[in-house]
Parts: C-alpha cells; structure tokens; sequence
C-alpha cells in the first residue's frame, strides 16, 4: 500500500532539494558564457584590465559552481532512494542522459574549471581562452542532458512501455533528445542563465560605482552585462513563449491552470491578465480580462480551441474508464507474459494505461475493476493541478521578465551615454535585482514542476505510484536533514560571493584613472594563488599585444 | 525626457524582435537557434567591451 503522506513528503523533498540546487545552476550557466566573452575581448585586445575582470568573474564563478555541484549530487541519489518505482519506469531513458550529465559536469566541466582558475600562467592565451569556451560549453551541456531527462516527463517522446517488463523503452535516442519540449525547455533554462548573470554583474557592477570602487572594471562590466542582458531577456521571452505554445499542445491542463481557464471560452479567447482562481469552485472569485488576446498569445492563431479545466477533466473520466481495462490487462499479462487476450486488451487501451493507474489509487483494494464512479470522479479531479499556485507563479515569472527587460534598456542607454556613475537610484535599483532572476527560474520550476501533476511522467506514470516505500519518519528526518544541510550551503554561498565582492578585483591597472597603466601594488592573490606570476603574465601579455 | 524616449524607442524594438522571433519560431530548431545565438551574443557583448574602450579613448583624447 502506498502512503500518500510519504509521497507527499517524497515530493516536498525533491522539490527543496530541486530548488535550492537551481539558486546555483542559473549563475554558473550564465556566468561561463559571460566570461567568455569578457576573455574573448581580452585576448583580441590583450588590455589587462579584461584579464583582471575574467579572474575576477571567475572567482565568483569558482564559489557558485562548488556549492551547485554539491547541491546537485545528492538530487541523483533521490532518484533511486525517494522516487524507486519512478527509476525502475523510467531507467532506460533516464539512465544515458543522466550518464551524460555526469560525465560532462563532474569530468569535462570540472577539468576546465580547474584548468580556467588555475591554468593562468600554464597556458598560452589562446588555450586559455579554448579552456573558457569550453566551460561555457560544458555548464551549458551537462543541463542539457538533465533538461532532456525532464523534457521526457513533461512530455515522453521516443519511448514505449513494454507491458511484460512494465518499464519504458527506448525507441529513439534522437526523438528523445530533440522532442520539441526538450528543446525549448534547454534554451529556455540555458538562457534564463544568461540573464542571471547579466542581472548578478551589472548588480554587482553597480556596488562598486556607488562605493566609488574599481570604477574602471565596474564600468565595463556593466556596459557588457546590459548588452548580453537585454539580448538574453528577449530570448528567453521568446522561448517562453515557445515553451507555452508547445505546452498548449502537449499539456493543455497545465496551460489551462497557468491561464486560469475554468471553461473553454469562445475563440479567440479572453486573457486573465490577473485573478483570483478558486479550486474547490472551480471559477475566478474575480478576474480582470483582455478580450481575445488568450488565443493568438498561445496558439499564435485566432481559431484554435483550448479546451477549459472542465472539459478536461470531462475528457478525462473518459479516458480513466478506458485505461481500467489497460491496467486489468497489465494484471494478467505479469500472471501470464504470453496471454493473448490478455496483450490484444492491453493494446486495445494502452494509450489510457496512466489513466488507470490514477483510479488505482481510489479503488477499493487498489483493484481497479472495483472502481466506482465516485472513485473515477476523484481521480479525474486529481488531474487538475494547483490552479491557484501555478497561475500566480508563472505570472510573477513573466512580469520579472519584462522588470528585467526595462531595467536592461535603461540600462544600456545610461551606459552608452557613459553617464550611468550619474544615476545613484538607478545604481540601487540595480543593486536590488539581483534576486529576481533567481525568483524567476524557482518560479518556472514551479510552474513546470507542479503544473505537470498528479504526473511524474505526463499521461503514464502518476506520482502516487512513482515513490519508495518509506516510512514517514525516515522521510521526516531527511527532509529537515537536507533542508538544514542545504541553508548551510545557501549562507556559505552568500558569506564567502559577498566576502569576494568586497574584496573586490585584484587591481594590476590603475584603477579609477581610466587608463590602462600598470599598478604595480599587488592587490591578493586570485583565489589564493601565487599572484607573482599573474601579475607578471598579464605584463608580458600586455606587451605582447602591443608588438603585435 | 531624452532618457524616457531612447527608453520607449528601444523598449518597442524589443518588443518588435521578439514578436519576430515568435512568428518566425514555433517549434523551431532551438538547439540550432542556442548554439548560433550564445556565439553571436558572446561577439555581440565583446564588442560593447570595445566600444567602450573606444569611448574612453575618444573622451581622453578630447580632453587632452
Ligand atoms: C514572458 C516571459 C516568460 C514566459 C512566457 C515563460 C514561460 C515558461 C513556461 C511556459 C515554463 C514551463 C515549461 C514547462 O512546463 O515545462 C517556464 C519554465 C521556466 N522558466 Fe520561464 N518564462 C518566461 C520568463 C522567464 C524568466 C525571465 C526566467 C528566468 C530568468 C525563466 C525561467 C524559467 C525556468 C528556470 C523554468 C523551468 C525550466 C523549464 O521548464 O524550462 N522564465 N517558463
């Protein structure tokens, strides 16, 4: 017997863990690209003032990538202890992309990390700058693997279930990797990156011109930063937008809880722009409208339908009913792999087998051929998500992304008229956003995450069943385990970025003269390295660029 | 005044490139779309970096 309190704790466990991991994921995926590019003008214009500012971008990133890598290990592990059933479905999809995953964060990733922090004065400039590429690319691709992997629940392509082992597998590794969901949820995600350390250097930037400090490296940050931002947040608004389209076919209830759509309006429908979703009555309390903007936003057309929560859930009895005889079958086949009845009925209905599964939960013995309507009508219910919570958070994530937009435009023209050291309210304002891309990809996990319920596999595998079989108290005690574990990460995380960000850049160029000549006053050592060397080696470059 | 206009002018050709992108890009090759994209964006903020400089250099020389 399944317990709903363990599933339920399963959950809550899967999703703090999920959450706190991803405060760190955005940064290092934005941050390696931005370095990148700061890497990219220091080796085209060999001025050292660009060196001193991937160094000191890359200290930040060297704290943020540690703490995400440890908060991400453990998520691996909860797959199979937590979520048993779920493995042991999924694992033939699972296990090559999660591989992957490994391989390219904990070997490719974390192999150029090192070389990048610590290969300085080993290599030549044009390595180095291989070395940076190839973090960027590195981050960027150990979450494609796992984005995939989820791109799989969201919307399973390239895969059937076999109803003799009762696990999925694998038809096609290339409808997998490219399904239109897993595409646009990786460019989504990667960019969602971009625009975080957009957000998080131009904040931090802004510090350091109110404080007056290392204006000549803050300035430029800053310029760069605004630039990659405000191009990051058009994209990312574009591939939402991608994300929603390709959602209102392969999901309509979560589409209809992010839309707050209790019934299929008329084409084309009215917008929700804001309002009060009330579940239990199935109806906005209040809502304020936009008449017809709902169709062309999701369907980028002005006649096609989307079908409103009730008549989902209408479809849904339905489908429940045909995917009882599905599970029966499934029953018999275990007795009797060969049994020909048995596979024709399967076959007959396995397009609603999840369907079944969700009544099994209800039924009496968790027999399902003694489910009744009542039954049927609860495990319909149950595939309406949290309409309340999913629409206000993917609300707040869409508004956080025109916040970002405007910021990046005021932004770049303060920065273009080179007059931003003029805008101290500005400089705060940015100071304060720092969080909010933060916000917004725990927002869009939320929304993807919960408005994918009651499914761990969209359509096939219902939560319920995907969990261990645990006790409450072994699920209590890891929960507060791993929460309390997980803030400690969070404020070493904060102490040591705010530590460094105070310390500032270690300062070879004659800060706040505006030229590029060389202070020789050793400012620290780049995460503690000899700064000797470095600080010849940004010289010699320096100079070498010049004879060229 | 100068600021809010720059502000609205640039704000609606946001808005007009990302209306593009969205007629152009239902279910695109997004994969494609990432890879070209960061390299242009990692080129495109590279030379802020120089433009920048340019700046700079343009200031003291008129200082001097
Ligand atoms: C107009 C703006 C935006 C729209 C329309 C949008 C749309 C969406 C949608 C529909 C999902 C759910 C995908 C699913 O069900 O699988 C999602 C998820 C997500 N969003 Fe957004 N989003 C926007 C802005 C942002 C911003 C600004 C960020 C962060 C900086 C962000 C970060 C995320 C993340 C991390 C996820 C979860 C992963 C994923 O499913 O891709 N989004 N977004």
């Amino acid at each position: 017997m399944i317990n709903d309190t363990v599933v339920a704790l399963s959950r809550w466990q899967f999703a703090s863990t999920a959450l706190y991991h991803f405060l760190f994921v955005p940064l290092t995926l934005g941050l390696t690209v931005f370095i990148a590019s700061l890497e990219t003008v220091y080796v085209v214009t060999g001025k050292s003032i660009y060196r001193e500012m991937t160094q000191f971008w890359s200290k930040l990133l060297l704290i943020n990538f540690a703490l995400g890598v440890a908060t991400g290990l453990t998520m691996e592990f909860e797959f199979g202890t937590n979520w048993s059933f779920y493995s042991g479905f999924v694992g033939d999809i699972f296990g090559a992309p999660l591989a992957i995953e490994g391989l390219m964060a904990f070997f490719m990733e974390s192999t150029m990390i090192g070389l990048m922090i610590f290969g300085w004065d080993k290599l030549s400039r044009g390595q180095h700058l291989i070395v940076t590429y190839l973090v960027a690319l590195g981050s960027n691709l150990s979450a494609l693997w796992i984005l995939v992997a989820n791109g799989f629940m969201q919307d399973p392509q390239g895969a059937i279930f076999n109803p003799v082992t009762l696990r999925m597998e694998l038809q096609s590794f290339s409808a997998l990797i490219f399904s239109h969901d897993a595409q646009a949820k990786f460019v989504h995600t990667s960019i969602a990156g971009y625009v975080t350390a957009a957000i998080f250097v131009a904040g931090v930037s802004a510090y350091y011109m109110l404080k007056k400090r290392h204006l000549e490296i803050a300035k430029r940050s800053f310029r760069m930063a605004t630039i990659f931002g405000v191009l990051s947040t058009i994209g990312v608004i574009t591939l939402g937008d991608a994300l929603g389209f390709i959602g209102a076919h392969a999901q309509p209830a979560k589409i209809a809880a992010m839309e707050a759509m209790w019934v299929t309006e008329p084409t084309p429908a009215p917008f929700n722009l804001a309002a009060w979703p009330n579940q239990a009555k199935q109806e906005n309390t209040w809502a304020l409208q936009i008449p017809y903007l709902l169709t062309p936003l999701l369907t980028h057309t002005m006649d096609t339908k989307i079908p409103g929560i009730a008549e989902i859930e209408a479809d849904n009895v339905v489908r429940i009913k045909n995917g009882i005889p599905a599970v029966e079958a499934l029953k018999l086949l275990s007795a009797n792999p060969t049994d020909p009845a048995a596979m024709t009925q399967f076959k007959a209905h396995e397009q609603d087998l999840g369907y079944g599964f969700l009544v099994e939960r209800y039924a009496q013995d968790q027999d399902v051929s003694k489910a009744t309507d009542a039954d049927i009508a609860k495990a319909a219910k149950d595939t309406i998500p949290d309409v309340f919570t999913i629409y206000w958070v993917f609300r707040i994530m869409v508004a956080f992304a025109f916040l970002m937009l405007a910021f990046f435009v005021f932004g770049v023209i303060y920065s273009l008229r080179n007059d931003i050291e003029k805008h101290p309210v500005y400089l705060r304002f940015a100071m304060w956003m720092i969080p909010v891309p933060f916000l917004a990809c725990e927002m869009g996990w939320i929304t993807a995450e919960l408005g994918r319920q009651p499914w761990t596999v969209y359509n096939l595998l219902p939560t319920w069943m995907s969990a261990s079989s645990h006790s409450v108290s072994y699920m209590v005690f890891s929960l507060i385990g791993f929460v309390s574990l997980y803030s400690i990460f969070i404020i070493i995380e904060m102490y040591l970025m705010v530590r460094a960000i105070k310390q500032g850049p270690d300062v070879h160029h004659g800060a706040n003269t505006g030229g590029h000549t060389k202070d020789k006053s050793l400012g620290g050592s780049v995460l503690g390295g000899s700064y000797a060397p470095v600080h010849a080696k940004a010289l010699m470059d320096e100079q070498s660029a010049k004879e060229v | 005044m100068k600021v809010i206009g720059y502000f609205l002018l640039f704000f609606v050709l946001a808005m007009i490139l990302i209306v593009l992108a969205i007629i152009l890009g239902d279910s695109a090759p997004w994969y494609f779309a990432w890879i070209i994209g960061t390299g242009l964006l990692i080129l495109t903020s590279a030379a802020a970096g120089f433009m920048f400089d340019t700046q700079e250099d343009k200031a003291k020389g008129e200082l001097q």
